[in-house]
């Protein structure tokens, strides 16, 4: 990648989130209020928080992955957007990297809330938080890449369709795995919990926060499973990443 | 050096159905002319320019942006070229300013030349004032303008423009041929698709007629008149029977009572006129317009 796919990738994320943010600057609190709407149930009737703000920081990251993946791309095709931007010097993975990043700005003071109210809690070490980063941001980008991957399969769909797609998925991702509930309460099945990366992330943080322990070579599984699928999906993305239509 | 050429370009879709959208263009535009397709709908025009514009593939023959092949050298193409979709919409949170300050650095302007590429653009499309206003609360047509002042802020040498003035009112519409002329005035290339006869008579330095995918007609647009064999209109009000006439003349349309008779040379179409005078019908003649040419041609009436 040259100075200049750099350059754009900061460009078209500017361009996604500093109008938004001037216009609407309550849509941060709307990201953040989506993913901690668990939270108010589980203080409620007695669930452990620090696991809610755990599945709210992660069901944050892959929310806004999947679904600035899908509804801005299909957006912007839908608008034909995409067909001014397709017909400048830019390159698609900058382009696809801007429209990842800038829900992943916006929802910065969010996750920043989340974490400092994990660590008033105990939830959290300064150092466990170090740690609970990586998984986020590897979650973020898993998701992302899914996102594309499929509105590139699904060109020829309604952005409303891809919309509700997007919708089902990040819900469901956010909160049907052990993501706000601990996986052990899966007995037999907590393997699932590697199966997603968004309940794989919730479990690493907690593994580094003290809240579940798992053997070593468990531990690091984890991180291979979150690490390839991250990895495939941002392959598989790149390489069908293409401006022209056939 | 040609601004664009096009060599027995093809295009054939294939879904459920297989549909041959262009078959073997030849066209050729000059560097700093303003060249316009023009064709009804689903001619081929919106396919060529989006073949040219990298953004679809050909399925056969060649195409050539200032010399740079467009299936083997698009990151060359994109970087002198600049599209307006059609039927492009808005980021409604968006303002004027921010389309053109944005969409320039996407380009590769240099920032500290933005700012005033941008007002030039704004200027020229008269919506600097409204710089600072959402797209959501402009017109249609300031919208359309919006975009179309991120274009000329751009650099590029070739602009192509899908229709841009479709759906705006005639105030609007003339606002942007003024700017497109000025364009050219400036030595860019202009290459624009249009259905609005008007348009492609006024502001056209060239013009191309597509019609199922083929190019039936091409020339200035006095070129595209000649064509006809018919040269003059009269347009008569009332019943042609009392001229001598018959509503089944072949050079005679109807349009409820008003009737446009085609005559070959304008000594005709003054005696006809004359003899309606006479009768105490309306009547006034003129010369041929593209449009009685263009639904000529594509209506296959004429030679």
């Amino acid at each position: 990648m040259n100075l200049k796919a750099l350059k754009d990738v900061l460009v078209i994320t500017a361009l996604k989130s500093v109008p938004d943010f001037k216009r609407n600057p309550l849509m941060i609190f709307v990201i953040g209020l989506i993913s901690s709407l668990p939270l108010y149930f589980l203080v409620i009737f007695g669930g452990q928080l620090t696991y809610g703000l755990v599945g709210a920081m992660v069901s944050t990251a892959s929310f806004i992955g999947i679904n600035a993946a899908i509804q801005e791309m299909s957006w912007d095709r839908y608008a034909k957007i995409r067909e001014m931007i397709v017909a400048m010097p830019v390159h698609p993975i900058s382009y696809a990297l801007g429209i990842a990043l800038a829900p992943l700005i916006l929802s910065l003071p969010c996750l920043i809330f989340f974490e400092g109210i994990a660590i008033w809690l105990g939830a959290l070490t300064p150092l466990s938080l170090a740690w609970s980063v990586i998984p986020l941001i590897l979650c973020w980008a898993s998701l992302s890449s899914l996102g594309f991957l499929i509105s590139t399969y699904m060109q020829k769909s309604s952005p409303y369709t891809l919309n509700n797609i997007s919708n089902i998925l990040g819900i469901g991702l956010g909160f049907i795995p052990p993501v706000y509930y601990p996986e052990e309460m899966l007995g037999n099945f907590s393997w699932i919990s590697t199966i997603f990366p968004t309940s794989n992330a919730a479990s690493l943080i907690r593994v580094y926060s003290g809240s579940l322990s798992l053997p070593l070579e468990m531990i690091i599984a984890r991180w291979l499973i979150l690490i390839l699928s991250t990895a495939v999906f941002a392959v598989i993305t790149v390489a069908k990443a293409k401006w022209r239509e056939p | 050096m040609e601004a664009v050429k096009s060599t027995n370009l093809s295009k054939v879709y294939r879904s459920k159905e297989t549909v041959e959208a262009l078959k073997g263009v030849n066209i050729t535009i000059e560097k700093g002319e303003l060249f316009t397709l023009l064709g009804p709908n689903g001619a081929g025009k919106t396919t060529f320019l989006r073949i040219v514009s990298t953004q679809l593939l050909l399925t056969k023959g060649e195409a050539y942006v200032l010399g740079y092949n467009v299936t083997t050298q698009p990151e060359e193409v994109r970087k002198r070229i600049a599209v307006v979709p059609q039927d492009v919409q808005t980021y409604g949170n968006f303002t004027p300013w921010e389309y053109c300050y944005y969409f320039s650095l996407l380009r590769g302007i240099p920032k500290r030349r933005v700012p005033e590429k941008a007002e030039n653009a704004l200027r020229a499309v008269e919506l600097w004032d409204l710089r600072n206003r959402t797209c959501a609360t402009l017109s249609g047509g300031e919208k359309r303008r919006a975009i179309i002042a991120s274009v000329l802020a751009s650099e590029a040498d070739v602009l192509m423009l899908d229709e841009p003035t479709s759906g705006l009112d005639a105030v609007a519409r003339r606002n942007v041929w003024a700017v497109l002329r000025d364009m050219v005035e400036q030595g860019k290339t202009i290459v624009l698709t249009t259905h609005i006869m008007e348009e492609a008579e006024i502001v056209s330095d060239r013009l191309a007629i597509i019609h199922k995918g083929t190019v039936i007609a091409e020339g200035t647009p006095e070129q595209i008149k000649r064509l006809a064999k018919d040269r003059f209109r009269v347009v008569v009000e009332g019943n042609l029977e009392n001229l001598g006439l018959t509503e089944n003349n072949n050079h005679t349309v109807k349009f409820g009572s008003k009737h446009i008779i085609y005559v070959k040379d304008e000594d005709e179409a003054v005696k006809i006129v004359g003899q309606a005078l006479k009768k105490g019908l309306k009547a006034e003649t003129a010369r041929v317009t593209l449009e009685d040419v263009f639904v000529g041609l594509v209506g296959g009436e004429m030679d």
